[in-house]
């Protein structure tokens, strides 16, 4: 058989692009960008965590457009962040003055400035409240506009860290301030083995499920066992770049963050100290900062299992990659395909000759 | 006022009434753009307290213009891609970089708000601190 390359479906490709505004437009009702921002924050959250773009408006219309597909909205959001020059680096930002919105440690009940649960599911029932099928979104709005001015002001405290208790008694390694310039993974490809910066900002940017996936196989024991999440912090930080010819700022804005600390054993083989693993993301997502500071200290480490394993960890979690790749695998491959058939017919013709 | 606490300000403030205060700068100087509003990248660069390093978050949008009132320039950059609200913000850091800003009153008082509100928001938080008051203290040593 002749291999045949072929093109055409031109139409049938508008058509089919077509159909996916059909496939919008089952409602005369429209949904609105402000309401898609404040009542799915946290999807908003993880696709802008995912993009590595920090843009809920962009991330709220992008889901819009792609029908609330997540990796659509991530592929969106990164094709539409090459197109734009990046003028600026911030200064660095130090998480430990944190304007925090919730505060927990599974280490200590008692660390310095408290416990503070913030805003959690993690204490609801699971029950669908079916009466919000019927909400009145601005009587609720109205409600806690009402609730938030009765308040009596409190001023805003930063607290310290709990891994600075350990640090402070010698339980944990203290290390002075590096200020090596970062390796940015946007602009130049990954080498290995990475620097720590490479690793931590590709895992930031990488897929919640397959950082989720790898962190619950180190817990099952393809890894160290059960590190304890010392804190879990969410809140918001200020974003500066320095004014032109001077040593002030510009306030650009104010971001919001989760960052973990998790502890766990050290290398050191008399046991005398812990060792972290840190996480960092966009938005509240945890459970994806627990899990990139779970293998954070894993890939520290080093090992065999696959969350030890520092390319297989940064190579297959990026959300655009992975799904690119898989995709790709709908896209014609008639002329390869054609050849495994043509290979798999001629050893059966073959065998079919032998034996007569 | 210091520049990072006058974008602060300016920042956190309604679009409205910033654009507002610059055009009124506007009506009494000649305000000459210098660059006009545009959207950029801003890269987040972050220290992580575990081995004390720099590594990159991830980006935001930022929209930022520059303008001089007679050869002072003024310069703006925030988050979001409220151009007009951007240029005004110029247009006031112009006038302060000239010493012609007379509203740093109304500036102080939109300050006092901000912050009333963040420290209100902060007390709904505060509610929900743990009290492990009746139990045992920790064992440090």
């Amino acid at each position: 058989m002749a291999y045949v390359a072929v093109s055409g479906g031109e139409e049938a490709i508008e058509a089919s692009i077509r159909l996916l505004d059909y496939y919008r437009s089952g409602t005369d009702k429209d949904l609105e960008l402000d309401a898609l921002v404040h009542k799915f924050g946290l999807l908003i959250e993880k696709v802008m965590s995912e993009s590595g773009l920090y843009a809920k408006e962009y991330a709220a219309l992008a889901l819009k457009q792609c029908e609330g597909s997540a990796e659509e909205a991530v592929f969106l959001l990164r094709a539409y962040r090459s197109t734009l020059k990046r003028s600026h680096y911030t200064n660095a930002v130090d998480t430990g003055k944190m304007r925090i919105i919730r505060r927990i440690s599974a280490a200590f009940k008692d660390i310095p400035g408290g416990q503070l649960l913030g805003a959690s599911y993690d204490y609801t029932h699971r029950l669908i409240h079916f009466e919000r099928e019927n909400e009145n979104a601005s009587e609720l709005h109205e409600h806690f506009h009402k609730i938030l001015a009765e308040q009596t002001p409190e001023k805003v405290q930063s607290c310290g860290r709990v891994s600075d208790m350990l640090k402070d008694e010698g339980l944990i390694n203290r290390f002075p301030e590096d200020n090596t310039e970062p390796y940015d993974v946007t602009e130049k490809l990954l080498e290995f083995p990475a620097p720590r910066s490479a690793r931590l900002q590709t895992m930031t940017r990488a897929d919640t499920g397959f950082l989720s996936g790898l962190a619950y196989s180190v817990l099952r024991g393809f890894g160290q066992v059960h590190p304890t999440v010392g804190e879990l912090r969410s809140g918001y930080i200020e974003l500066e770049i320095p004014y032109p010819d001077s040593d002030d700022t510009i306030y650009l804005g104010e971001i919001l963050i989760t960052e973990v600390e998790a502890f766990a054993q050290s290398e050191d083989k008399d046991q005398l100290k812990l060792a972290s693993g840190y996480g960092a993301v966009f938005g509240r997502n945890e459970n994806k900062a627990i899990a990139m500071a779970v293998i954070d200290r894993e890939l520290e480490r080093g090992g065999d299992y696959a969350a030890q394993d520092e390319e297989f960890v940064l190579t297959h979690g990026d959300c655009l990659e992975m799904n690119g790749f898989i995709s790709h695998l709908k896209l014609p491959h008639y002329v390869t395909f054609q050849s495994k058939l043509d290979a798999v017919r001629k050893t059966r013709r073959k065998q079919e000759n032998e034996e007569c | 006022m210091e520049k990072k606490r006058l974008f602060k300000i300016l920042s956190r403030a309604e679009s409205t009434d910033v654009i507002q205060l610059g055009k009124k700068i506007q009506n009494k100087y000649p305000v000459m753009v210098i660059k006009k509003p545009e959207k950029a990248l801003a890269m987040i660069k972050m220290r992580e307290p575990v081995q004390n390093s720099l590594f990159y978050l991830g980006e935001v949008i930022i929209s930022e213009a520059a303008v001089s009132i007679d050869g002072t320039v003024g310069r703006a950059a925030a988050m979001g891609d409220d151009f007009e609200k951007t240029l005004n913000m110029a247009v006031i850091d112009a006038a302060c970089n000239k010493g012609v800003f007379e509203d740093e009153n109304l500036l102080l008082e939109w300050e006092a708000k901000q912050n009333e509100l963040t420290e209100k928001e902060n007390a709904m938080l505060q509610k929900t601190k743990v009290d492990f008051h009746s139990m045992d203290s920790e064992v440090t040593a």
